[in-house]
């Protein structure tokens, strides 16, 4: 008799009759093969973006943000629009690994490393905005609070910007040691493979001397999950400190209370896309299709399709109250310069609504939630979608606020603000590349718990062990 | 007397030879490198020594390679000058001339630099006021673009060299004729050392020209009062005032002075409350049509009607006025002055003698003459008949005249036919320009002697008979100029120079020397009493005047011309500060542009701006519709601005325009010349013109505005907590009105008494000692825009140039919002000025995140700009978005120096350059690129009141301290001062008008230190667009 309950509706996490070593063989193969003319072509490009990003940092930072065509009305354009919307990005990587850790969610194994890894780089990218839309970021320094040498002047603590400092400082290192320890048993297997000496030095080096006994995997577990209840609370933390920045203002449109729970669930729809959109490329260019089954992919399109929805309602929500409030100014942005499509910035609304509200509605169809096509075009829609979004909340509600005298001109990009945005893609692919090659992209040693318990090749051969008694089955273990 | 001699060492005293090697080398001892004694280059680096050398040749590189910064020179005094404190400002009084314009103002000089001017206190007539371009005046004084030395044929040459030529070109005419022209002279002495000039050369004469000129009027008085002349109006003893499209308090004669007088019959009493009315006339918008009370629009080709019409009905007869809401106007106005004889008084901006004849008829019949018109002391500002320049003109393309001497007037640009004025200037065998600058005419001219800056200059003004204003130099010259009255004496044979002139004329006059110190001290001499006296009206010329007045023409559209209240007949066009104040009627800068109706609009345009759609389409995207107006044979092209209130057929067009770029690099790319438009119909030049054709090219041009929106009325809400007003009548029904309207509004949060402790679950703070605060009257307010350039000069506030304008990136401080309301096609006006309302709990205080914004004891919200990292959080989070980011170094003072070549506009560089930065006010920082700005209320002046007050040891009065603003304004709009003393003029203002006294946006509860009084109209319409819109809501809930 079975010792474990175990669904029969569900799918295996992995596929194929698998055993350890093929795991392995499997996931570490990109790393020490050489990579593809595909992979060369994309890291090339991946870099050119984001040198052009450079420039296009260099120009503000020399010339000043007068090369992007804000203006005094419209203070914050593409720059935090981005910020936000790299923020939001940065969300599903700890979700999946800490919050689904701690909820016990085998299928996170698969795609939790890659997940991750693009929960770091993210928020890598998002925190250029905050920087590099400062007047003088030379200055930047100034909104650390350390004791220093210009007389009493010390930080605004009650600045939601400063929050955002410590949010996101807090959340990167946080997100950064979780995924960091959870590659250490990876990179000493991959150590262990090495077959160049620098290989091994490196990759030793990287694996902070993992020899895998009993004890490292203890401290490994209980750090793991410390970290996972450590992040937990972050994953809804930054996202509600970010909506901060414009709950606590006093622009309409800004001056929301929905804004937490609202900009949480949105960040979680975004991340989860963005997920999609690197799984569905990886498993194929990587040959992973055992590891991030079709079960993963179904299983985040039910995640997107419900913050989807809240999201929905989150905007609905938001015009009702533009309406019942009766306050004109909260009526002019949310009925005018939102919803009216033919406001000068009505296309970005019913653009949001569009790709964020109707079009994942189809995902409540099993057929389109394990269409593979359908998934990545969404998955991109979804980003287009949370792109506008944050567009429509922060250029919509700014472009015509209080004083009908300082209504502004129409607000489109510079080349150079365009150019930021691209460097970031560029930043984000460069390291998505780097990471591919050289960092096991799919957790190895966590792939080998849930083989455990849904390999198939694992089910049939451990039968026999299964109708074991105990002590018979501690003997054979140690006999093998 | 032999130096004493000291010595710190035997060997210094005896000069031994160990002293004298000591000295040639400046290292005593070797460098302390561990090496053989190769000396330095050949010493090889042993380990100890490594630290040392990465050290110092880091520390090399770094000196060697480090940025090249721009070498900046201050030259400090080696003996410090009598009476010159550095760091204190001395104050001068003198006088702005410009052409026929006189303004007393005091100078205010700065280590030797004049830096700003004041309106002067002591002048009866302006008393105090200034406009927008005697601010900028200052900026003038330090115009790159000023020619620097006397040229022929545009070659430099010496004084001497210059002089000697004219005056062998002089003898050498053969009898010929000299003529001398000139704009309006206002001055006494100038007159005298003219007619010495024209002494000199027999046969000779003296034309005056002036731009836009006042012939009609001149003609007019000489035909019905017999002098040629313009008396002076008293509209401060108007009840009622009804201006025929004069713009007294924009361009008109002299708007500082009407504007001073205008205001006293605006200013409301609360608890007496009566107005002077207003009734004005026009085809196209104008400051003061938009400060009306009513406002009637009528063709340009109409005006003789109207006014004829208007004698009409004063004289109680019918009249035939085609157009229903015109003709109830016109009965109105009648009615109105009618009810108010001998305090009414009408005046007309036309050009046209038979108008000014009909409008002196009026004025006859309403008894002004004598009460608002006085002819015991006519003015001097405008002097010019066009015929006799048309004259003038005639003989030169005739050949009769030998030289030409031209000083002021420029009509190579702003004659009608300037062509055929160039031509005859070319058959004078002499011409000279006293010119300061390289204009049109100046540019042909073979001598170019350049004249001072008013600044540099001695002078004297009698803008109003009796009545004079000194000037007195402020500045050695800048440049090797000469005052023309100089050049003049000389030519002359005059042995004495002006200044030597000039008290010697004053000295017999006002008895010696102490006399005169004394006159140029006060800067004015007044009568001791004035006198109000009237003319024999002579109505013979009245009958023909009205028969001449014929019904109104045939013409599709009609074109009028006019002036703006920065650039003028085109003597702004070179300003910077002039051309980035955005004109009070279109809130536009840099350019002119066709101005047409809304209804226009939408036939010729295809814009409906009643359509949102289409309305925001226009609106938000800076090209605008270019459209070819064609008059006569000439045709310009400009964008087309649609703006209510203009006569459906009629399209307005300012001159000043299309100036030549040899007047600086402000100039560059701004608009056309449409003085061709004029036209000339025998007596008097006409700026408007009966039959003009207009289409749209199809091409977009854009234009710098800085509102886009001008309606507070939206489909979700009128928001009247922006902006309240209302008419008398209803203010003398309900009183408490808004007052009533506010509490209502606050009453869940504690109502008006209670709302700072209730509308926040935040402690409140005691706010002892000094509160500063400030009062806005939005009816005495004209939106004239002297302030606006006051605080440009006052803050040093940077120049962005029209690109940067374009895209939403002007820095002022102070700004001038306009809204409309009711009837789109001919809108009521109201004008907010809107500064940093330094709220006492300051959205933008608490998001920056390194408090660089922050609150003081004193209610200033202040900025701190080397705190300031540039996150532009605050200017996102200030709900009356006055603060300003710099986008890129404007200012020339960035660490990253002198980058912005091509960047930024040539104007912009050119502000920076070191001449133009002479004007900078010393005491205010110059920001930095990336740093947020705003309007500090002028804490300078504030920190320097109190020091005042504190070294006399007794209390801070009002007097000691004034903002820039409040002090430019010509009508007294702006109250400032100590909110917490009981006496200051502010409390007094906030106490005497609670029931007009509103904070905008009050109910966010920012707590805002200005406040501002509702405009009230005198009018008896009842409706409120307040209560309209509450009603709307009330139905909509």
């Amino acid at each position: 008799m079975s010792v474990k309950y175990e669904s029969q509706l569900r799918e295996p996490l992995v596929y194929g009759d698998k055993t350890y070593h093929q795991v392995t063989e499997d996931i570490v193969r990109p790393i020490e093969a050489k990579p593809s003319k595909l992979w060369y072509i994309g890291f090339y490009i991946a870099v050119a973006l984001l040198l052009f990003g450079v420039y296009s940092v260099y120009r503000e930072v020399t010339y000043g943000i007068g090369q992007w065509n804000l203006n005094k009305t419209i203070g914050w354009g593409w720059d935090i629009t981005n910020f936000v919307w790299w923020v939001g990005i940065g969300h599903a990587g700890t979700l999946i690994s800490a919050i689904l850790l701690l909820f016990r969610q085998g299928w996170r194994t698969g795609v939790n490393r890659a997940a991750e890894a693009m929960t770091i780089f993210a928020v890598m990218c998002a925190g250029q905005f905050p920087i590099f839309h400062m007047g003088r970021v030379w200055m930047a320094f100034f909104v650390l609070p350390y004791p220093n040498t210009r007389g009493p002047l010390w930080v605004n603590f009650n600045s939601p910007l400063l929050w955002d400092v410590f949010a996101i400082s807090t959340y990167f290192t946080v997100s950064l040691l979780f995924w960091y320890s959870g590659l250490l048993p990876d990179f000493a297997t991959v150590r262990d493979r090495a077959f160049t000496k620098l290989r091994k030095r490196l990759y030793g080096i990287a694996a902070f001397g993992w020899t895998g006994s009993t004890k490292h995997w203890q401290r490994h577990e209980s750090l793991s999950l410390v970290l996972a209840g450590l992040s937990t609370p972050l994953v809804l933390s930054v996202h509600t400190i970010v909506s901060f920045d414009f709950a606590t203002s006093v622009i309409p449109g800004w001056h929301t209370t929905i804004f937490p729970p609202y900009f949480v669930a949105g960040a979680i729809f975004s991340g989860f896309a963005m997920v999609q959109t690197l799984m569905v490329v990886v498993r194929k260019v990587f040959g992973l299709e055992d590891y991030i089954t079709m079960g993963h992919i179904e299983a985040m399109n039910k995640v997107i399709v419900l913050t989807g929805s809240i999201v929905g309602v989150a905007y609905l929500t938001e015009l009702f109250m533009g309406w019942y409030s009766q306050n004109k100014y909260e009526g002019y942005t949310f009925w005018y310069s939102r919803a009216n499509l033919f406001s000068p910035y009505g296309w970005s609304y019913w653009g949001m609504m569009a790709c964020n509200v109707l079009s994942p509605q189809i995902f409540w169809f099993r057929k389109m939630r394990r269409n593979l096509f359908v998934t990545f075009f969404m998955s991109v829609i979804v980003n287009i979608g949370m792109w506008f979004e944050r567009f429509v909340i922060i250029v919509t509600s700014l472009y015509r606020d209080y004083l009908p005298s300082s209504w502004s001109v129409y607000y489109s990009p510079s080349i150079w603000e365009i150019g930021f945005y691209l460097g970031t893609f560029g930043l984000f692919f460069t390291c998505f590349f780097l990471f591919a090659k050289y960092f096991p992209t799919i957790a190895i040693a966590e792939i080998k718990y849930v083989l455990k318990t849904t390999g198939e090749s694992y089910k049939t051969k451990m039968d026999k062990y299964e109708n074991k008694e105990v002590d018979e089955f501690a003997h054979a273990a140690h006999a093998h | 007397m032999e130096q004493q001699k000291y010595w710190s060492s035997f060997g210094e005293l005896n000069q031994s030879d160990a002293y004298k090697k000591d000295v040639q080398d400046e290292f005593k001892e070797e460098l302390p490198f561990e090496a053989d004694d190769k000396g330095l280059l050949d010493a090889k680096t042993p380990r100890r020594d490594f630290l040392k050398y990465l050290g110092f040749s880091t520390a090399a590189a770094a000196v060697a390679a480090s940025c090249e910064m721009p070498v900046k020179k201050a030259i400090p005094f080696a003996n410090r000058p009598e009476g010159i404190v550095p760091g204190v400002a001395n104050y001068y009084a003198t006088t702005y001339v410009q052409d026929g314009d006189a303004v007393s103002v005091i100078a205010k000089v700065r280590d030797g630099r004049p830096i700003k001017l004041e309106g002067n206190d002591l002048s009866p007539l302006t008393k105090g006021g200034t406009s927008a371009r005697v601010q900028a005046a200052v900026l003038d004084l330090y115009d790159g673009a000023r020619l620097r030395f006397p040229t022929i044929d545009g070659k430099e040459v010496t004084l001497e060299a210059v002089d000697k030529a004219v005056a062998d070109a002089m003898a050498g005419l053969n009898g010929a004729p000299v003529v001398l022209l000139t704009s309006t002279v206002v001055s006494p002495s100038s007159q005298e050392v003219i007619n010495q000039f024209l002494a000199k050369y027999p046969g000779s004469r003296h034309v005056t020209y002036d731009a836009v000129s006042y012939t009609g009027m001149l003609l007019a008085n000489e035909a019905t009062y017999g002098k040629r002349a313009i008396p002076a109006y008293r509209f401060d003893k108007a009840k009622t005032i009804v201006s025929l499209a004069a713009d007294f308090l924009g361009t008109w004669l002299s708007p500082v002075e009407f504007a001073k007088q205008y205001a006293t019959g605006k200013k409301l009493d609360e608890k007496n409350p009566s107005m002077s009315k207003h009734i004005h006339f026009e085809s196209a918008p104008s400051v003061t049509g938009s400060n009306a009370d009513e406002k009637f629009l009528h063709r340009p080709s109409e005006t003789a009607a109207v006014a004829a019409a208007l004698l009409s009905a004063v004289n109680g007869q019918a009249i035939n006025i085609a157009d229903a809401k015109l003709k109830a106007g016109i009965e109105k106005a009648a009615k109105a002055l009618n009810e108010n004889k001998g305090a009414a008084l009408v005046v007309a901006g036309s050009n046209d003698v038979n108008v000014q004849i009909i409008v002196n008829a009026i004025n006859e019949a309403v008894g002004a003459n004598g009460q608002t018109i006085n002819w015991a002391a006519p003015v001097n500002y405008r002097k010019g008949v066009d015929a006799d320049f048309a004259k003038l003109v005639d003989d030169l393309n005739a050949g009769s005249v030998g030289a030409l001497v031209v000083y002021g007037a420029n009509p190579a640009y702003s004659w009608y036919d300037a062509d055929k004025f160039k031509a005859g200037l070319k058959k004078a065998k002499a011409t000279i320009s006293l010119n300061a600058k390289v204009d049109e005419t100046t540019e042909l001219c073979k001598y170019v002697i350049p004249d001072n800056h008013f600044l540099e200059s001695w002078g004297d003004a009698e803008p109003q008979a009796g009545y004079y204003s000194f000037i007195q130099p402020t500045i050695y010259p800048l440049f090797k100029t000469r005052q023309w009255q100089d050049s003049l004496l000389k030519w002359s044979g005059a042995t004495t120079d002006y200044l030597g002139f000039l008290k010697g004329y004053w000295s017999t006059k006002l008895g010696g020397e102490s006399g005169w110190n004394k006159a140029l001290q006060d800067g004015v001499i007044s009568p001791a009493a004035e006198t109000i006296g009237g003319a024999s009206f002579n109505g013979a010329a009245v009958a023909g005047a009205v028969a001449a007045a014929g019904a109104k023409k045939a013409g599709k559209v009609e074109v009028v011309l006019y002036e703006k209240v920065g650039i003028g007949q085109g003597q702004g066009a070179a300003n910077p500060w002039l051309q980035e104040l955005p004109d009070p009627v279109t809130r536009a800068t840099w350019d002119n542009y066709v101005i047409v109706s809304p209804a226009m609009a939408k036939t010729l345009l295809d814009i409906d701006l009643n359509d949102s759609g289409e309305a925001d389409a226009y609106e938000v995207m800076p090209p605008k519709k270019v459209v070819k107006v064609t008059v006569g044979k000439t045709t310009v092209e400009l964008p087309a601005l649609i703006v209510p209130g203009t006569e459906p057929n009629t399209i307005a067009i300012a001159v000043g325009y299309g100036r030549s770029e040899k007047l600086g690099k402000a100039v560059v790319g701004t608009g056309k010349n449409v003085y061709p438009f004029a036209s000339f119909n025998g007596t008097a030049v006409q700026f408007a013109a009966a039959d003009a054709s207009i289409e749209a090219t199809g091409e977009k041009y854009p234009v710098a505005l800085t509102q886009t929106h001008f309606r507070y009325d939206t489909a979700q809400g009128n928001r009247t907590e922006v902006m309240k007003e209302l008419s008398l009548a209803q203010f003398k029904k309900h009183p408490t009105e808004i007052r009533d309207e506010r509490e209502k509004e606050l009453k869940p949060w504690g109502g008006l008494e209670k709302f700072e402790s209730q509308g926040t679950i935040y402690p409140v703070f005691d706010r002892p000692g000094v509160k500063w605060g400030m009062n806005v009257d939005l009816n005495t307010c004209t939106g004239c825009g002297a302030c606006v350039v006051a605080c440009n000069a006052e803050n040093n506030v940077p120049i962005v140039g029209k690109p940067e304008v374009m895209r939403g990136h002007e820095m002022h401080w102070l700004r001038i919002d306009k809204y409309y309301s009711g009837d789109m096609e001919n809108p009521k006006v109201v004008f907010q000025p809107l500064m940093c309302q330094h709220c006492d709990n300051a959205p933008c205080e608490n998001v920056c995140p390194v408090a660089a914004t922050n609150h003081s004891s004193e209610g200033l919200n202040q900025m701190t700009y080397n705190r300031c990292i540039g996150t532009r959080y605050c200017a996102n989070n200030c709900p009356f978005k006055v603060r300003r980011f710099n986008w890129a170094d404007y200012t020339g003072a960035d660490s990253f120096a002198d980058n912005q070549e091509g960047k930024v506009n040539d104007v912009v560089m050119m502000m920076n350059d070191d001449l133009t930065r002479m004007v900078l006010n010393p005491d205010v920082t110059v920001r930095s690129r990336g740093v947020i700005e705003k309007c500090s209320f002028c804490v300078q002046r504030l920190q320097e009141g109190k020091l005042k007050a504190k070294k006399e040891s007794r209390p801070l009065a009002d007097s000691d301290v004034k903002v820039a603003c409040q002090q430019a304004c010509p009508t007294n709009a702006i109250t400032f001062g100590n909110a917490n003393s009981h006496e200051s003029a502010i409390t007094m203002v906030r106490m005497d008008n609670p029931n007009r006294q509103f904070y905008s946006l009050e109910m966010l509860h920012v707590l805002p230190n200005v406040s501002y009084l509702a405009k009230v109209r005198n009018t008896d319409e009842m409706a409120h667009e307040g209560h309209g819109a509450e009603k709307k809501e009330g139905a909509h809930a």
